[in-house]
């Protein structure tokens, strides 16, 4: 091997490596990175490399293992070029194809291509993959197309002129200033400016001088710096030599964990390679500047990143940080003025003297220039290592990068900075990602991990995680990090376990401030964020779980009995009656939930669901149909019901309660205080109780009778309901007070239709879907559709609900435009695919303009095409409309449905209840408004939600209102308390795997003309055999109590 | 020499001293627990913190180690210093409530509660005094730290009887954690605030005594008061 001994040396061998590269020559990238490693790339690289030979095709196809390419995800990648052919997830068997089509004949593999997950489309070349086109890669650029083995490939892409460039015709001087105006910083996290701290060890008296690369990256995580090198040693070695001669250090330290051994061999290997060319070494490219570098391995300890205490490591002391100042660049590795920076900050050095401050400065914000690498984790689609500009925000990153949260759950919060970074909550997710503005929001940039959090996720679990991480890692050296972060870990431990105290909170809060204050090193300072930025953000869970006990997102093990049970608002036994119903024990069954719940049959056909989506059954084939079962019992029992226990049998309370509005919420909250002995009353504006059970809900999904059913038993527990009475109108507030009622719940709902806002709204035939529905549930006449054209705006459960009445009553045809996509759309999937199943035709991307009629009525509506557009903080595309996409649509009917309001003007009159800006009641969690006594919950103080919503918001305010008639604020509740089922359950037996057994449903054919009910309820047999398919989430932590009484007699 | 105002005094030190050598030369008392004349600062009780900076920039740093600067503006009893000592100390109660040094220091900051669970069974504050000690001044280098975070502790190299030391006992001297604090009748409590609470009665009555080695009489006294109390709902 020839010495590269001057700059035309270097410039000789670069042009014959450029030349014995045969041009157009098929290349075969593999991603040989730590994530495709991971999955398994060394087979595929040997069986590409066997079947090149096989095909004798080794000299006109080259195979090239390369470092990380970032989109780990999809790993092992495998990219072909000249043309970018984006092959993922390839396995060996693959690979046979992969030659014998791709490149013997040019063909694409279709099941090998990368599909959008946004708009399902196949993406064949590397440049068009969403994931790769919203980054701008400097650092990581070469990474997918260098051999981290081989120097050669380095040079022949242009390494090395940097530092030619730097060695032969700048002054350090002027190197520093360069990097200064560069506006570069310290990548590590803390972000010092880079240019500064050279001048300052520049400057320093003492020699010899020092450089060190901090490769100890221990993030949980985090892994970019490892990729870096693993990638691209030779950037590292670059940037280190150019960083050496303008401080004037002769020597280098490279500190790396040896948990990473593959960083560890191609570092190594780099070194001796640039040692035999001489671009390490002696009188480098003729400048009479000598610089070497060793590799020191560090024993992986987290604590080594802080500079100090990487130097006590280097030096071959214990592991541990020193007050500082002095600072290393005066007193650093063996007392000498010492350089440390960060391995992404050495490979953008190259960069930056190769093509000028100036082109640097003007990437990133005022204050955070370049780009920076991150690696993107936790619970986000496209996992992977992602260079982007400094400014980026969150959300572009989250969305728009990553491709959103898998399953489509709702995104809750990110953590940036590995463990000693904060939580930033979705209503920061405009935050730019810059290192003051992440600095303000709570957390810090730090090396770059980003891990993403979704709506399972407990922030307190979380905070807990974090702080257990660093109570092991804190060297212990002082007393605020060791103590602090143990304590902390102490106290959030008991929280997550149940035993949290009032004043833990504050505790935890002033523990933290004290820590951050006077900790020695970085470690300490930043260990409190995990815990403040939670607090701050997530407060309310802590309170959830310190007050209530609960962990709302199903996590922390001690604080819940099922999964399910957890999930649901109202807190129904799931386990327990669907245990029952497994031996056959209907009536006990149904006693179970009405003990939660006095809407059981409604719930069973109209619920949302959400115990479903938590069912654990869900990870092994689907989930117990909780839904279904409760309907069945409600039917099946019918008649024979045995009326859950009350509180107070045969005790009267002494007080009058008035509940305003027989919704879910008004009946739920009657219905609990009467169980506890109060007289309730219920007034209702319109002739029927229910709400919007009653007049909002077509019949075929929820049949009259079976409302009426569950409405009058609430009554035969001695609820008085008035209807046709309107609060604020037939009677006021003071006429109540005075005839002795003491409390107030108002749960009046939303009634107000949202208009479109739109020309054209008042033309006849114009009918909003709720006013629709009502009319139509109260038997009043309304407008035929008969062999009419149909258009509904809006894509809720309202809109499905008309549009599929609407085809009921005889319409001609039904569309349903909706400005958004399917994805996006909020009714429930069923009823959508129920509705497309019937003929209702469902048009997204579409939004009214202009409604034109004719004769005073509608004759068509003037629409106008959506796109996808920017991303919302729930990771919804806003749409936009397509310019001159104007078209027009046919109707004799429009229905909008696009929502409700609150409109509570004329209730409260002389009383000033605080109304909040949308219109609904301001209340808090427990439902008290500004007014003592007065209660409100349901739609009208949450807007709009789902019925099992109201019924718990009712049972909240039956609870809120007892304590504050009694005064008393520790009574228990019956019905809260844990009932434990004595049915069986062998804990040994294996589950079978077997599918949810599904309702049935009429054809549609069928439907046509009638509101008979579509689904057809489960029979005794298929709800037993559904119910033994529950795998008893509930007898948990039961089992392993009794497994712990049982251990000590074993022992004996 | 250095100009620099502590408490808003203006004050001049010498070159290479520290901002907690300078404070004691002028007679400002800052509470330290791992710092001792002799050997090197350490800075690891963190007990020393004093604010320095303006504004935004205001922080803490610990003045055994904090050089002395011209122009710096040292406060050592803001509310930020006191409230942070006083949570430190809290803390140390909390990790070894048998020391009387840290008892005496909870009454001196008034620290009335320790809101943490109590380590009865710990008699090491990790102040690294006696590992100093034993390398700077006795050169034997017989004992150091092990291990980290949580689970550190002072011992000799594999917990094996040391070749090295010369059982000097120089480590059991300078240690601020091994007198024990009172173990009168009422020692079951974490917090003894005796001394901010009453005039110590051993004093009076039997003033040739040591007051450290044997109660103070507080609980004594405490025990009666209540004794009489119950007493008199007794009568």
């Amino acid at each position: 091997m020839k010495k590269i001994k001057t700059v035309s040396d270097l410039k000789q061998i670069k042009e014959t490596l450029t030349q014995n590269k045969r041009k157009g020559k098929t290349l075969i990238t593999i991603c040989g990175g730590t994530g495709c490693h991971a999955s398994g790339c060394d087979k595929v690289i040997s069986a590409f490399k066997r079947e090149l030979k096989k095909k004798n095709l080794g000299n006109t196809v080259d195979v090239k293992v390369t470092g990380c390419h970032g989109f780990c995800e999809k790993g092992p990648i495998v990219v072909i070029h000249p043309k970018g052919i984006f092959y993922k997830q390839v396995k060996t068997q693959d690979v046979k194809d992969i030659i014998s089509d791709t490149i013997c004949s040019g063909k694409i593999i279709d099941r090998l291509l990368y599909i959008d997950p946004l708009s399902g489309k196949k993406i064949t070349y590397e440049k068009d993959v969403p994931f790769y086109k919203g980054q701008e890669r400097i650092v990581f650029a070469d990474n997918g197309v260098l051999d981290p083995y081989k120097i050669e490939d380095y040079i022949t892409i242009g390494g090395y002129t940097a530092a030619a460039k730097a060695l032969t015709s700048m002054t350090p001087e002027k190197i520093i200033d360069e990097i200064k105006k560069s506006g570069l910083r310290g990548r590590g996290g803390a972000g010092f400016p880079t240019g500064l701290k050279w001048e300052s060890c520049r400057n320093a008296k003492k020699t010899p001088k020092y450089i060190i690369c901090n490769a100890d990256e221990g993030d949980p995580g985090a892994y970019m710096d490892r990729s870096l090198i693993e990638g691209n040693p030779f950037s590292v070695l670059e940037g280190m030599l150019i960083g050496a001669y303008a401080i004037g250090a002769n020597h280098g330290v490279i500190y790396v964990r040896d948990e990473y051994p593959i960083a560890v061999q191609t570092m190594k290997n780099a070194i001796s390679q640039a040692q035999q060319y001489g671009l390490l070494g002696i009188n480098i490219l003729n400048s009479s500047f000598d610089f070497d570098i060793t590799i020191v391995r560090g024993a992986g300890a987290f604590v080594c990143g802080e500079e100090t205490a990487l130097i006590a490591s280097v030096e071959g002391k214990k592991g541990e940080p020193r007050q500082r100042p002095p600072f290393p660049t005066q007193k650093g590795l063996w007392g000498k003025p010492t350089n440390i920076n960060n391995v992404e900050t050495w490979a953008n050095i190259p960069h930056i003297i190769n093509k000028g401050s100036q082109w640097y400065a003007h990437i990133g914000t005022e204050k955070s220039k370049g780009t920076k690498i991150f690696s993107l984790v936790g619970k986000i689609n496209n996992t992977g290592l992602v260079e982007v500009p400094m400014g980026i925000t969150l959300k572009e990153m989250i969305y728009g990068i990553g491709g959103g949260i898998p399953e489509g759950k709702s995104f809750k919060a990110v953590q940036t900075g590995g463990p000693s970074g904060g939580c930033i909550p979705k209503e920061l997710l405009e935050t730019p990602i810059d290192y003051e503005k992440l600095k303000e929001a709570g957390s810090i940039m730090g090396s770059g991990g980003m891990v993403v959090m979704d709506e399972d996720t407990c922030m307190v679990d979380v905070a807990r995680y974090f702080l257990e991480f660093l109570q092991d890692e804190s060297c212990g050296k002082c007393l605020s990090c060791r103590e602090g972060t143990k304590r902390m870990a102490e106290i959030i431990t008991d929280i997550t376990k149940g035993q949290g105290k009032d004043g833990d909170i504050e505790l935890l809060q002033e523990l933290a401030t004290t820590v951050k204050d006077t900790s020695m090193c970085g470690l300490g300072q930043t260990a409190a964020n995990p815990v403040l930025s939670t607090i701050a953000y997530f407060r309310d869970e802590y309170e959830t779980h310190i007050m209530d006990r609960k962990c709302p997102a199903g996590v922390c093990r001690d604080l819940y009995i099922s999964p399910c049970q957890n999930a649901c608002p109202a807190g129904m036994n799931a386990p327990g009656y669907i245990s029952l119903i497994g031996e056959g024990r209907f009536t006990e069954a149904l006693a179970l939930a009405l003990d939660t719940n006095p809407f059981p049959s409604v719930c069973g056909r109209i619920c949302d669901h959400q115990c479903m989506l938590k069912c654990r059954r869900n990870q092994m084939d689907e989930p117990i149909a909780i839904r279904s079962m409760k309907r069945f019992i409600g039917d099946y029992v019918e008649n024979d019901i045995t009326y859950p226990k009350a509180q107070t049998p045969k005790h009267t309370m002494p007080f009058k309660v008035a509940i305003i509005g027989a919704g879910p919420a008004g009946l739920s909250c009657a219905y609990f205080l009467s169980r506890l002995g109060y007289q309730t009353t219920v007034f209702e504006k319109l002739p029927v109780a229910g709400g919007m059970m009653a007049v909002a809900i077509p019949e075929y999904r929820l049949p009259k009778n079976i409302l009426q059913r569950e409405i009058d038993n609430i009554k035969k527990l001695g609820v008085d309901i008035r209807l046709n009475t309107q609060v604020g109108k037939d009677i006021t507030f003071s006429q109540l007070w005075s005839q002795g009622y003491q409390a107030f719940f108002v749960a009046v709902g939303m009634y107000g239709d949202r208009n479109l806002g739109i020309p054209g709204e008042n033309l006849e035939n114009v009918i909003q879907a709720v006013d629709l529905l009502t009319d139509i549930n109260l038997d009043k006449p309304v407008t035929s559709p008969a062999g009419k054209k149909v258009v509904v705006i809006g894509g809720g459960n309202s809109a499905v609900d008309a549009a599929r009445t609407m085809l009921r009553m005889g319409a001609k045809e039904v569309t349903i435009l909706y400005r958004r996509t399917r994805r996006e759309m909020p009714a429930y999937k069923e009823e959508v695919e129920a509705a497309e199943h019937e003929g209702v035709i469902i048009k997204f991307l579409i939004a009214p303009e202009k409604i034109f009629g004719e004769k005073g009525k509608v004759k068509s509506i003037e629409c106008i095409k959506m796109q996808p557009g920017e991303f919302d903080n729930e990771g919804r595309q806003k749409p936009v409309p397509v310019p001159d996409s104007n078209f027009f649509v046919d109707a004799d009917i429009l229905i909008p449905a696009i929502g409700e309001f609150s409109d509570v003007s004329g209730l409260f009159t002389g009383l000033d209840v605080e109304i909040n800006r949308d219109g609904t009641i301001h209340c808090d969690k427990h439902g008290r408004t500004s007014i003592p006594g007065i209660f409100s919950g349901g739609d009208v103080a949450s807007g709009p939600a789902t019925v099992i919503n109201a019924i718990a918001a009712g049972e909240h305010a039956a609870v809120t209102i007892d304590q504050y008639l009694t005064k008393d604020r520790n009574r228990t509740y019956i019905w809260r308390e844990h009932k434990k089922i004595d049915t069986f359950f062998d804990p040994e037996a294996e589950p079978v795997q077997y599918k949810m057994v599904r309702q049935k449903a009429l054809p549609p054919n069928e439907r046509k003309g009638n509101f008979d009910e579509v689904e057809i309820g489960y029979t005794k047999n298929l709800a037993m055999k559904e119910a033994k398919r529950c795998l008893r989430c509930d007898l948990e932590i039961e089992l392993q109590e009794k497994i712990r009484e049982e251990k000590p007699v074993e022992a004996s | 020499m250095i100009e620099m105002t502590i408490d808003g005094i203006p004050v001049q030190v010498e070159e290479g001293s520290t901002v907690l050598d300078a404070a004691r030369f002028y007679g400002i008392e800052i509470p330290t627990l791992c710092d001792h004349d002799g050997l090197s600062s350490y800075g690891a009780c963190r007990l020393c913190v004093v604010e320095i900076g303006k504004g935004e920039n205001a922080k803490l740093v610990s003045s055994c180690t904090y050089p002395a600067e011209t122009g710096l503006n040292i406060r050592t009893n803001s509310q930020r210093v006191v409230s942070a000592r006083k949570m430190l100390v809290e803390l140390l109660v909390a990790m070894c409530p048998s020391s009387k040094t840290v008892q005496d220091l909870a009454s001196a900051m008034e620290v009335k509660q320790v809101r943490f669970k109590v380590d009865k069974t710990n008699d090491c504050i990790l102040c690294g005094l006696c590992v100093r000690m034993c390398e700077e001044q006795m050169m034997a280098k017989a004992i150091g730290f092990v291990n980290r975070g949580k689970n550190r502790k002072i011992t000799t190299p594999f917990d094996k009887k040391s070749d090295v030391c010369r059982t000097c006992g120089g480590c059991l001297y300078i240690c601020p954690a091994c007198e024990l604090r009172c173990q009168g009748p009422a020692a079951d409590t974490d917090l003894c605030n005796a001394c901010v609470n009453v005039q110590p009665v051993c004093l009076k009555e039997e003033d040739n005594k040591m007051c450290f080695l044997e109660t103070c009489g507080w609980c004594y006294e405490e025990l009666g008061r209540k004794n009489n109390k119950k007493e008199i709902i007794k009568k």
